[in-house]
């Protein structure tokens, strides 16, 4: 009797546990795509100078959800990297670009 | 009543506020067509200092200025001068300048950026010309200037021209006109990247031609005339912070009647993008 009801005590928990465990895996998969954002490659024109740039992050920064940005001024790119949630329409970002002083001519999207 | 001496040592102060605008990426003295990123504020501290003969000018100034648009910024330049005249020497707040620039073209393409703007300042008259030296010209003075600029990655010039019109004070004294030129050529060693330290040098020719002063509506001899300068400088910067320096090197005077030519003039500021 007592050796059954040990081993329906057992088979409970290992079943309590793989459910947890499973649940865990589905909670983190889960987070893990939502936690990636998105990133814009902006192919701006008029960039020559890095201290007139920086004005470029300093507006981008201003806006919630941006993580970084990066501005490649050779080749004239500018990269804002968002969190969670955070999109831009391109709308937004050619006034932004056009608020710091510059030209947007294009821009790409993909998913972080 | 002021003795003749004191338009000379004034026509020098005026020419410390004229000189005032700070904003990055111009030349040191002259004017270029930048302005500031929408909503973005600039706070800058410059040092100037001239020397003419036996007179000497130091001033301190605080700038700021405001992004109203991503092509159309006004600002506020606060100096704070020390004079000597070689027989009296004087400090304290001179004439506040109140400015706007708007950029009214602007050509972009990849790693170069072409531009103009108009530029509209106002010299106030807070400045005590009672002191001796005086630590203004006791006139509100306007200044209108249209100015080029060419950016590129390894390349600048630039080119501009101001027009000064003084006020006349309460003695009847009032300067002369004047046409401020400059023509600017940068090169960048080094090509930029953009989280690194960058250097522009700089190569300026200023000139300035003034019309003779004026007591009560009758012109005086020891004033007035043209001025020629070649100023090397330096822009170095790092993220949204700045250096700015150069030294003025007078290479052609030619002044109306008896009046000190200028030694030297130098400015060094201190920029900061917020």
């Amino acid at each position: 009797m007592k050796l059954t009801i040990l081993k329906k005590t057992a088979v409970t928990g290992t079943r309590l546990l793989l459910a947890g465990t499973l649940a865990s895996i589905a909670l983190m998969w889960s987070s893990a795509s939502f936690a990636g954002g998105t990133q814009y490659d902006l192919r701006v024109d008029g960039l020559a100078c890095p201290f007139c740039a920086c004005g470029i992050e300093k507006k981008f920064t201003k806006t919630e959800g941006v993580e970084s940005v990066d501005v490649d001024l050779k080749k004239g790119l500018v990269i804002v990297k968002t969190g969670d949630g955070k999109t831009f329409k391109e709308d937004e970002l050619k006034t932004i670009i056009h608020d710091s002083g510059f030209t947007m001519k294009s821009m790409t999207e993909k998913a972080r | 009543m002021k003795s003749v001496g004191w338009p000379i040592l004034t026509a020098s102060a005026l020419l410390l506020t004229v000189s005032g605008n700070v904003l990055a990426h111009d030349p040191v003295f002259g004017i270029g067509p930048h302005v500031l990123f929408k909503d973005g504020m600039e706070a800058a501290i410059e040092v100037h200092q001239e020397k003419a003969g036996d007179e000497k000018e130091s001033e301190l100034g605080l700038e700021l200025v405001y992004g109203i648009t991503g092509d159309w910024a006004a600002g506020i330049d606060v100096p704070y001068v020390f004079k000597d005249d070689g027989t009296d020497t004087s400090s304290g707040l001179s004439d506040l300048q109140v400015f706007t620039k708007y950029r009214f073209w602007r050509e972009d393409s990849l790693g170069r950026q072409k531009s103009a703007a108009v530029l509209l300042a106002i010299n106030g008259e807070n400045g005590d010309e009672k002191d001796s030296p005086p630590l203004g010209n006791g006139a509100t003075d306007a200044i209108v200037g249209l100015t080029f600029g060419y950016e590129g990655i390894e390349k600048y010039r630039w080119a501009s021209a101001r027009y000064v019109l003084p006020g006349k004070n309460d003695a009847g004294f009032q300067k002369g006109n004047k046409w401020l030129v400059d023509f600017v050529v940068g090169w960048r060693p080094t090509p930029p990247e953009y989280t690194k330290p960058d250097t522009v040098w700089l190569l300026e020719l200023n000139g300035e031609i003034a019309d003779n002063a004026e007591l009560n509506g009758t012109a005086l001899a020891n004033s007035g005339g043209t001025e020629w300068f070649i100023a090397p400088g330096i822009f170095w910067t790092t993220r949204n912070f700045a250096i700015k320096s150069g030294i003025q090197i007078p290479v052609s005077s030619d002044l109306n009647g008896t009046q000190d030519k200028p030694d030297y003039r130098a400015k060094l500021s201190f920029e900061w993008h917020l």
